[in-house]
């Protein structure tokens, strides 16, 4: 089934952000009973709103702009339907809520008013609907498993713990001594079939092979807009200039970029966290190879189309521009390694001008706040805004960056697939989403473990991705070529990222004792007990997550 | 014959090619109503719009103060100009008739009425030898009965409540022909006598009885506001009409369905046998999705109101004008109701809107969500349940009612 996630992000009136905080604040302590901190029991709520994973409501305050009220979400099924389930759990709460937000400028304002009327009996969903933002990039950890599944294979998971210990009574447990793994296998299942009649029904895909077909081929589409964006120079100069003349002009761009770029690939003086990895290693890995030949592929079948805009654009015959065709899409992918030293050099001039904040200002109370509130379960939450750095090539590649970044964690056969973000195994659910008219960036994670080991296995394991994300970040720990040094600086990543938080006022987690990992291992055990029988090979590997 | 003496629940219904273009315009209306959800959710015909999507619907059965019911006319004519709650608008009048008649139709009553029905539903199938109609030798009869039993007001004299209700709820609620109206004038007064009988025998004689009439004669006495034998006497009529008439329409229509799904009976017939009466409600209430009470319900056009504002489909209606909050399309409603043509019997509360909505929803929606399904289930208990052979196993309707449904079992 398809997972969404989602936030609406709305402007609080300043006048009004202690009653909205009030608001969140009751609807949390109305659900809260296992815990001060923790997100409780929430009956009502699992039972009213069955679709939801996770889902939290924050309030940023800000220096800069007016308090931000953002409600983040992570669900099965359409937005719809998860938006009907809301309304009927807590339409009122958040009617009273969007009373304190401020009414839109655009033409969300009519809905607005609707919903927020003295007395009004409009429905909340359509103006939650219309204020929905899309992720510019989103990681959904344990893919395609749907809230029930995981809540069944949990349930599961515990029979077979009481299982294996107390199969016989005090007699000899046919689960040891010398049973053979897949008799093991046969005997558990057998046991626990009755009580999980599902157990016979053969696993719903987890991510259906069309999805998967279209996750590699948005990336193939995206890497084709890549090349085509990078082979704008060869495209427009090459009916512009002979042959010759676009050469030299295409060699004295190659070696002007190239020594400029040699010449300030330094880090500046204490900005160098002397990791190993770099852009260049990075453009020669063979995945990356693969991805720009796909483009390269894609962007050459795309020489008609090509012949058809020569057409148009110079009033040529077709037949005559058909003709022209393959030496101007040649021409432009010659002129993609000079965009790319272009870019590079600009990125780098940028770059070395940027501010870094070393100590960010952060409120000590907001601090004391979160820290009450994490830390209960084995799972935590973590909601930060920032503002985006300004600037035309900024804006471009921050936009593309995080779109490719999205598409590339989608198909990756270690994120896309298996459910983990990389080598982190540790993020439920998290996104990114650009907010106040693009200028401020959002930041939304449910993880497992506490804040600072989360951070740590971001800053050790997922530097790369986090810093092209968020080093548009103002204030961002200093970065080299979009992808160097950046969140590698421990300290000061960690700083910057708690400045920019708040606090999770209301926190829902549909299963607050289960890791990443130990959904996956379920799910194992699930598949494995699905089976009638295995090989004693076969159950000698599965018998290991039991 | 008077009608107050007859037999036939029913009115005679059209028959030749009218049955035949009702039932085909029937059965058209949900594929209709998918159309309009995507190309129109607001269309008008003639003076009357028709709101086709959930959150519309919601918003009409929610916004009283801009819909209001159209029920007070007649059923001035039914009450002899007495008010019912059911054609009031948000007024402190009806907050309190409403709130009087909480105290005597109480939430403890349901486990006694849910075993009643169930016990004679059971005693009704075991007598059948094999082969029942469904709809007026089971559900009207159960239902009837219970309802007269629970309320206080017995058969009357050379009466039958049956025809007597029904003629009414048809009035109140499906049409308004000159031949129906001359029986309504017959029907009416003479329930009200029935009624104010009833209740000065109950008063002279007290007895050990715990009725809701009872209850309410006990109210009056201790000097209790709204208890006066006119209000008694109304909302007592009220709930006879508003009432029994409607189980044998619905629940037939859910044993159709069901029938016409035989994994979503097998489904029921084993939640019924294993005596899972909550999974057994969701089959009723699911498959009553499938064909509801009636595509809508009518209100009013108070002052000239926006329905949907601000949403590309929004629709200002001009007072004076009648909306239909088709709730049948809504339960159907894709956007709202997941995967809505599926038939599953697990669905939230918040999909179905069998009874209505907010102010108005159904004064006996716990008495219906407590014993409907209890009306099937000693049939769906019984092996190899079947359509009788023929015509006689198809559901069979006479306008808007349910006329005949025959099932045979081993």
């Amino acid at each position: 089934m398809r997972q969404t996630t989602l936030s609406v992000a709305l402007e609080v009136k300043p006048e009004s952000q202690v009653k909205l905080s009030a608001l969140i604040d009751r609807l949390h302590d109305n659900g809260s009973a296992a815990s001060a901190g923790g997100p409780g029991d929430y009956a009502w709520f699992m039972r009213g709103v069955p679709s939801v994973h996770f889902l939290s409501m924050s309030m940023f305050p800000g220096a800069d702009y007016d308090p931000l009220f953002v409600l983040e979400a992570n669900f099965d099924g359409a937005p719809g339907i998860f938006w009907g389930q809301l309304e009927a759990a807590i339409g009122i709460d958040l009617r009273n809520m969007l009373r304190c937000c401020k009414r839109p400028l655009d033409p969300c304002g009519p809905l607005y008013d609707a919903v927020t009327a003295p007395d009004s009996r409009a429905p909340v969903a359509p103006y939650m609907e219309a204020r929905s933002l899309e992720p510019s990039v989103y990681h959904h950890g344990n893919r395609g498993m749907t809230r029930d599944r995981i809540l069944a294979e949990s349930d599961l998971f515990r029979a077979t713990r009481t299982e294996i210990a107390t199969a016989n009574g005090t007699g000899p447990s046919p689960y040891r001594g010398a049973v053979t793994p897949a008799d093991i296998h046969h005997h558990l299942r057998s046991a626990l079939l009755p009580a999980f009649p599902w157990l016979a029904e053969r696993a719903p895909a987890r991510i259906p092979f069309f999805t998967r077909c279209g996750d590699y081929l948005k990336v193939a589409v995206f890497a084709l807009l890549v090349v085509l964006a990078l082979a704008l120079p060869g495209l427009i100069l090459a009916p512009l200039m002979p042959d010759k003349r676009f050469f030299l002009l295409l060699a004295f761009g190659l070696i002007y970029t190239g020594i400029r770029l040699y010449m300030i690939r330094e880090p500046l003086p204490g900005t160098d966290t002397a990791g190993t990895f770099n852009l260049i290693t990075a453009l020669f890995k063979p995945q990356t190879l693969v991805l720009i030949l796909v483009g390269a592929i894609l962007y050459a079948v795309l020489a008609p189309l090509i012949t058809i805009t020569i057409s148009i654009m110079t009033g040529l015959p077709l037949e005559l521009a058909r003709q022209h065709a393959p030496r101007i899409t040649l021409f432009g992918l010659l002129s993609v390694p000079f965009s790319v030293l272009l870019i590079l050099c600009w990125l780098r001039y940028l770059e070395r001008r940027d501010s870094s904040q070393d100590e960010p200002p952060i409120d000590e109370e907001m601090v004391r706040q979160m820290a009450q509130r994490e830390d209960w379960i084995p799972q935590n939450h973590m909601g930060s805004v920032v503002l985006i750095k300004p600037g035309v090539l900024r804006t471009i590649i921050v936009r593309a960056g995080h779109h490719g970044l999205g598409l590339v964690l989608r198909a990756m056969p270690n994120s896309g697939v298996r459910g983990y973000l990389g080598s982190m195994r540790t993020v439920h659910f998290a996104h990114w989403a650009f907010v106040n008219n693009g200028s401020r960036l959002m930041f939304f994670s449910n993880f497992d473990q506490s804040w600072e080991s989360y951070l740590d296995d971001f800053i050790e394991k997922a530097h790369v991705g986090l810093t092209l994300a968020w080093g548009c970040g103002v204030g961002f720990p200093a970065t080299r070529f979009l992808i160097q040094d950046g969140a590698s600086h421990g300290r000061k990543f960690k700083g910057w990222a708690r400045h920019s938080m708040a606090v999770s006022r209301f926190w829902y987690s549909a299963y607050s004792d289960l890791t990443v990992d130990q959904v996956e291992r379920n799910n194992r055990i699930a598949n494995g007990l699905r089976k009638p029988s295995l090989t004693n090979k076969e159950a000698s590997a599965w018998i290991n997550d039991l | 014959m008077s009608v107050l003496s007859s037999t036939e629940v029913l009115r005679p219904g059209p028959t030749g090619l009218k049955r035949l273009l009702m039932q085909g315009v029937m059965a058209a209306m949900p594929f209709a109503f998918r159309l309009l959800r995507r190309l129109k959710p607001i269309p008008r015909f003639g003076k009357t719009y028709v709101v086709t999507l959930y959150d519309d619907v919601r918003e009409v059965f929610a916004t009283d103060p801009a819909f209001g019911v159209t029920y007070k006319e007649k059923l001035d004519i039914i009450m002899g100009g007495e008010p019912f709650f059911l054609g009031m608008g948000d007024t402190p009048q009806y907050r309190a008739d409403t709130a009087a008649m909480r105290k005597v139709v109480r939430p403890a009553d349901l486990p006694l009425l849910a075993a009643k029905v169930e016990a004679q539903a059971e005693a009704i199938v075991a007598g059948a030898g094999g082969r029942i109609e469904v709809v007026d030798m089971l559900v009207r009869r159960v239902t009837f009965d219970f309802l007269a039993d629970y309320f206080g007001v017995p058969a009357p004299p050379g009466g039958d409540l049956r025809v007597w209700g029904t003629r009414l709820f048809e009035y109140q609620f499906v049409a308004s022909d000159a031949p129906l109206l001359a029986e309504v004038a017959e029907i009416a007064p003479a329930l009200r006598d029935h009624i104010q009988r009833q209740i000065e025998a109950r008063r002279a004689a007290p007895g050990k009885v715990d009725d809701v009439l009872a209850r309410c004669l006990k109210l009056q006495k201790a000097g209790e506001p709204g208890f006066s034998d006119a209000q008694i006497r109304t909302a007592l009529m009220g709930f006879i009409v508003g009432g029994p008439p409607q189980p044998p329409m619905v629940v037939p229509q859910a044993m159709e369905q069901l029938l016409r799904r035989p994994d979503a009976l097998r489904g029921a017939q084993a939640a019924a046998r294993a005596g899972d009466v909550v999974l057994l409600a969701g089959y009723v209430r699911e498959a009553m999705r499938f064909d509801p009470l009636a595509p809508g319900l009518p209100r009013v056009v108070l002052k000239d109101w926006t329905v949907a504002q601000g949403t590309r489909h929004q629709r200002t209606i001009p007072a004076g004008s009648t909306v239909l909050a088709a709730f049948a399309s809504a339960m159907r409603d894709g956007r709202r109701v997941p995967d809505p043509e599926r038939f599953d019997p697990c669905r939230l509360p918040h999909e179905y809107i069998h009874f209505g909505y907010d102010l108005h929803q159904c004064f006996g929606i716990h008495i219906n969500n407590a014993t409907l399904h209890l009306m099937l289930k000693p049939l769906l208990k019984r092996e190899n349940l079947r359509r009788a052979p023929g015509a006689a196993g198809k559901l069979r309707k006479n306008g808007a009612f349910a006329e005949s449904l025959t099932v045979e079992f081993d």
